[in-house]
């Protein structure tokens, strides 16, 4: 995989020795995670695992209680926002907006680390928001209110303005969970072609087949460790499917990418 | 709004535009009637006498002294003030990311109050002009103060801790004052101007009193506007907002000393003028949507020409008694805001 020109390769983010602690109880620690350059990695792992932790930590949001985040080499804590800003973007899980932005200037939102304090956003700035409006399909939607819109389409404005940051390392807490069919696909493709492009994106999923097909990396977490980190063929099988989820994992002949039928255990 | 306004979104210079007209309009209103009739022409040359640049012919020392000493600085001293505290209310709903923060939610207006109540009541207001004002603008800040720090640890300021924090102060500091009052009951004087003071109110505002509002006013709204994004992006959450690039800490600690800073000057000069800062900023946010860099000038217009067209109002409605000017305002405010909340139920209330 290579880089397109247009993008300039991402840095490397990684966690080293990361631990969180909130009210004497560790959400996660001792986790030691590179997200490389051009990489999809796909973080998994059973409710309360601590996989939206593992996002706050990478961005920036939460402070850790021990070891470090690094950024391209640099630490992330010591980064100013508005630089860390324009480099890792972060998308929440999908909290329903109060205030009545129309979906353009929730979208604008997104520029605040390249805006100028007075001046606020350009031209250029607006063709961007543009093409980002279009990359995520709600283009037509543009002058509609963010109260007003339905889960999938909130989810993809999230998106839309997670890519207007034109930060280079994307991290989404499960982007896809209200989407339908479509745009779930549409949706990870395209997080795919980001990770071609050279950007790298961490992803939140909770289907494990989905993972497994778009993601270069798995990362598996449970109880708050880093359990098992790879390619999906080295640590997607059925017998750590059945420790940390607890379900039967029967391989699905005829895919290259390690896909399984799930059952309860008996 | 959907349902309030069918989805429209009034444009921002249309707005702006009728607001000035609004504002010129009640500013004319103001300083050519009021309880002595005087003549258009008269009113007329003394405003070009002491605006136009040039040599003007003597204009009547009567009618100079009731136009441009008594009226014009009542009209300037109420738009400065209605726009100050609507800003401040914007910038406070913002903050809170709720519609029914008001300028003084964190106690700076009360905290004002008991400034400018304990100079009155030691009778340093006698003694020097400025005493109650000043104090007024240092009780705002030290409210502020206190509650910051009560609210801050490991330099995070959680907001619905200062929230908590400033109802707590705000009881406090009304106690305080009620026992302040009490105590100088038997001084007539005192008793009655802290009740003047405290029921709010431009009459007899002289330009000193606009001279002395002006430094925080422009303070105040230069913070404001640096900061305007950042409200922007606090609205969606202190998470979101941080992913994004906002410094939350010290963009809410400017955002919390420039509405001090507001709201203690525009209490010094006017006393407690209620609801402006609570309806304004709530209505033009209906209108215009929540962009700050357009919600913060228009509420400041929007309080400038409430309040100067409800200080009218106060002069007329029982003239030739006068009204005190909070008691409008909250005449006019409250029901409002009845209404809307009536008719829009839960939108009002937005904050879940």
């Amino acid at each position: 995989m290579t880089a397109a020109p247009a993008v300039a390769a991402a840095p490397r983010l990684e966690l080293v020795g990361g631990g969180v602690e909130r009210r004497g109880r560790w959400l996660l620690r001792g986790v030691d995670l590179v997200v490389e350059p051009a990489t999809l990695i796909s973080v998994v792992g059973p409710n309360g695992a601590g996989k939206s932790t593992l996002l706050r930590l990478l961005s920036g949001a939460w402070r850790l209680t021990e070891g470090r985040a690094l950024l391209g080499g640099f630490d992330l804590a010591a980064l100013p926002r508005r630089q860390a800003a324009r480099r890792v973007a972060y998308v929440p899980q999908t909290v329903r907006p109060t205030f009545e932005f129309t979906v353009r200037e929730f979208v604008t939102l997104g520029r605040y680390p390249h805006e100028s304090r007075l001046f606020g956003t350009r031209s250029a700035d607006r063709e961007w928001i543009d093409r980002c409006l279009e990359d995520t399909d709600v283009l037509a939607l543009a002058e509609r209110r963010v109260t007003t819109l339905s889960g999938g389409e909130l989810q993809r404005v999230l998106m839309a303005r997670c890519l207007a940051t034109e930060a280079e390392v994307l991290l989404l807490d499960e982007p896809t969970s209200n989407l339908d069919l479509a745009h779930g696909l549409d949706l990870l493709g395209l997080a795919r072609n980001l990770a071609c492009e050279g950007r790298s994106v961490v992803l939140v999923l909770h289907d494990l087949n989905a993972a497994a097909r778009f993601a270069d990396r798995v990362a598996v977490l449970d109880a708050g460790a880093l359990v098992a980190e790879g390619a999906p063929a080295e640590v997607l099988n059925p017998d750590l499917l059945r420790r940390v989820f607890n379900v039967l994992a029967v391989p699905l002949a005829g895919s290259a990418a390690p896909v399984f039928d799930f059952e309860p255990l008996p | 709004m959907r349902v309030a306004f069918g989805g429209y979104r009034a444009g921002f210079w249309w707005y702006m535009a009728a607001g000035l007209t609004l504002l010129l309009a009640f500013a004319g209103i103001g300083l050519f009637r009021g309880s002595v009739p005087l003549d258009g022409s008269d009113v007329l040359a003394v405003l070009a006498r002491h605006l136009l640049p040039g040599e003007h012919g003597l204009a009547d020392p009567r009618v100079d002294a009731i136009v441009w000493s008594l009226r014009a600085p009542r009209v300037v001293v109420a738009a400065m003030v209605g726009g100050c505290l609507a800003l401040a209310g914007a910038q406070m709903q913002g903050l809170f990311r709720n519609p029914l923060a008001s300028p003084g939610i964190v106690g700076t207006s009360t905290g004002a109050a008991t400034g400018a109540v304990f100079a009155l009541t030691f009778g340093l207001a006698g003694s020097f002009l400025l005493a109650a004002p000043l104090f007024a603008v240092a009780g705002a800040l030290l409210s502020l103060l206190i509650v910051t720090r009560i609210a801050t640890r490991d330099g995070y300021t959680p907001v619905t801790t200062l929230l908590l924090a400033g109802v707590a102060l705000n009881a406090l500091l009304a106690a305080v004052n009620s026992w302040l009052i009490a105590r100088s009951w038997e001084q007539y004087e005192a008793a009655r101007r802290i009740a003047y003071w405290m029921m709010g109110g431009v009459t007899d505002r002289g330009w000193v009193h606009a001279w002395m509002l002006l430094p925080g006013m422009v303070i105040g709204c230069a913070i404001a506007v640096w900061f305007a994004r950042d409200l922007d992006l606090l609205l969606e959450g202190e998470e979101v907002a941080a992913s994004l690039g906002v410094d939350i800490e010290r963009a809410k600690r400017a955002v919390l000393w420039s509405a001090a800073i507001l709201t203690g000057s525009a209490v010094a000069v006017s006393g407690v003028v209620g609801f402006v800062g609570l309806v304004v900023p709530h209505l033009v946010r209906l209108l215009l949507g929540p962009v700050h860099r357009r919600l913060l000038p228009a509420a400041f217009l929007t309080g400038a020409w409430f309040v100067v067209g409800a200080d009218l109002l106060a002069r007329t409605v029982a003239a030739p008694q006068e009204v005190f000017l909070g008691v409008v305002t909250a005449f006019v405010g409250a029901p409002f805001f009845l209404f809307l909340l009536v008719r829009h139920e839960g939108e009002v209330a937005v904050s879940r």
